[in-house]
């Protein structure tokens, strides 16, 4: 479910993007550093754009270093913060409970690889509950309503959305400013209704062949597995209301050296990234990308 | 009161001509048709009031030291033109009213139980439940009741007005196209993106790793 958000890049200085990296790999080292190193692999561009959202305006500070990714050029780090913190705990319990999800949604051989994992991060997520126990507790509460919704076909989009945006929204709490708590949360709910959807949206084939529940097929009364034209046009128009939400929200915050990269969030990628997946031309970032980018940049300038 | 510049996002030596852009962008930003139904509306017209009061400051200020007069504040905002304040209750549909003067006190819940219980959906029924989910995020049924109260009676610029402001396209600061999520045309920004793909060891754009190793 997560790992859909990215920045868009013709929008960003060079200098944005080292800052975008440095978040990046801060957030992994602070995995790694507090869970240990299997605890790493949770990290995704969703995550990077929670820390980002929770940061304080100013520069952060950076450390140079290596590390197994990056075994000869030495990254620039962003130092520990609170907001990295924060964002590496919500991470590993949201990353534990898709997880959770994932092994219950499949069948015994294909959940093999998620229980491996899921050992592998026991010790990890029982370290992060400690530390965000109402957090926890809450994930638990708003998936046990999303199964039960699922269960009963829910045919409203917002209805079935609305666990996972209370779940997302709930994040906020651990803004200390009022006033920045009610935007955050803000915020973070559409984040899940958008995700949800876009989710929802991505699946749809998959979910018609495994007759699992999607809430598009409920909400346009769809019997195949395509979205037609017209209910691809709808979820486009209920998504940017979502978009519309997020940016009119983000627009009370004062984000300092972030502005540039969640301005290109709020006001173009995600609308291209709804478009993309409803397209299907949306692709997590397969293997070995950058060099087919860089290829592609070569034959450009020749 | 805090440097009228510095809200503004500008230098005190920008121009008067720079010192209006800033101020219109600004104004732009926080109008209220993009704050419409949002519960977040009251920190949007403290800000509308911030900007004003900026801008009309840094006039005076300006006007005393030449002797040229020029323009004045625009007045975007002031006053109660943010949708949520703006429910009055001057409309007599009995129980309908006490729906309205709930939504105003901001007390949703309230307002969608009295809703609940009321069997005549007529026009206006559809358009506070829209408001109501409009206020909860319920973006998509939001609409559809709107869609509703509109078609019901097309003549009531009320309710016009809600449609309009909730499907509105938003502010976008200067350098943005206004695209939506049907018309968007351009993928490179999602390409490029991919581009910073690190950390993970086995996974390309650090997505969620473990389907990616098992695919």
């Amino acid at each position: 479910m997560f790992g859909y958000i990215r920045p868009s890049k013709p929008h960003l200085s060079e200098q944005d993007e080292a800052r975008f990296q440095s978040v990046y790999c801060g957030l992994c080292h602070e995995l790694g550093r507090k869970y240990g190193f299997a605890a790493r692999f949770v990290l995704n561009f969703d995550f990077t754009f929670l820390a980002i959202l929770l940061s304080d305006a100013q520069e952060p500070e950076c450390e140079s270093c290596r590390c197994a990714a990056h075994p000869c050029k030495a990254q620039c780090v962003m130092a520990h913060t609170v907001a990295l913190k924060t964002a590496a705990d919500h991470s590993l319990v949201l990353a534990w409970w898709q997880l959770r999800d994932h092994i219950e949604d499949h069948g015994f051989f294909k959940a093999i690889p998620y229980r491996l994992a899921a050992l592998l991060l026991r010790g990890a997520y029982r370290k992060a509950r400690t530390f965000v126990p109402e957090f926890d507790a809450s994930v638990q509460r708003h998936l046990n309503d999303l199964h039960q919704r699922e269960r009963e076909h829910c045919a409203s989009l917002d209805q079935a959305a609305e666990p996972f945006a209370a779940l997302m929204a709930d994040i906020a709490d651990c803004v200390d400013d009022e006033m920045r708590r009610r935007v955050m949360k803000e915020i973070f709910y559409h984040l899940g209704r958008w995700i949800y959807l876009v989710d929802a949206a991505d699946d749809f084939e998959k979910d018609a062949h495994s007759n699992c529940y999607n809430p598009l097929r409920y909400r346009y009364e769809l019997d195949g597995d395509k979205l037609d034209e017209q209910s691809r046009e709808a979820v486009a128009a209920s998504l940017d209301l979502s978009v519309h939400r997020m940016a009119s929200a983000y627009a009370l915050l004062s984000c300092g050296v972030w502005t540039s990269i969640l301005d290109s969030i709020f006001y173009e990628s995600l609308y291209g990234i709804g478009n993309a997946v409803l397209k299907g031309t949306y692709h997590k970032p397969p293997r070995r990308i950058h060099f087919r980018i860089k290829a592609e940049k070569n034959e450009e300038t020749v | 009161m805090n440097d009228p510049y510095q809200i503004l996002n500008i230098p005190p030596t920008a121009t008067d001509e720079e010192v209006k852009r800033a101020y219109r962008d600004l104004a732009r930003k926080y109008h209220p048709d993009n704050y419409h139904d949002n519960p977040l509306a009251d920190l949007a017209q403290e800000k509308m009031k911030e900007i004003n009061e900026a801008y009309d400051q840094i006039q005076k200020q300006r006007k005393a030291s030449s002797a040229a007069s020029q323009s004045h504040s625009y007045g975007y905002g002031s006053g109660n033109s943010y949708g949520n304040s703006a429910y009055g209750g001057a409309y007599g549909a009995g129980s309908l009213d006490q729906v309205r003067m709930a939504i105003n006190r901001g007390d949703i819940s309230l307002a969608e139980r009295l809703l609940s219980g009321v069997s005549d959906h007529n026009a206006e029924w559809n358009f506070l439940m829209g408001v109501v989910c409009s206020r909860r995020g319920w973006m998509d049924e939001a609409k559809r009741y709107m869609e509703t109260a509109v078609q019901m009676d097309p003549n009531n610029p009320e309710y016009q007005n809600a449609l309009s402001a909730l499907t509105g396209a938003g502010y976008r600061p200067n350098g943005f196209r206004s695209v939506h999520t049907a018309n968007f045309d351009d993928s490179a920004c999602l390409r490029c993106c991919a581009a910073w793909s690190c950390c993970t060891l086995f996974s390309g754009g650090g997505c969620y790793f473990l389907p990616c190793i098992y695919y």
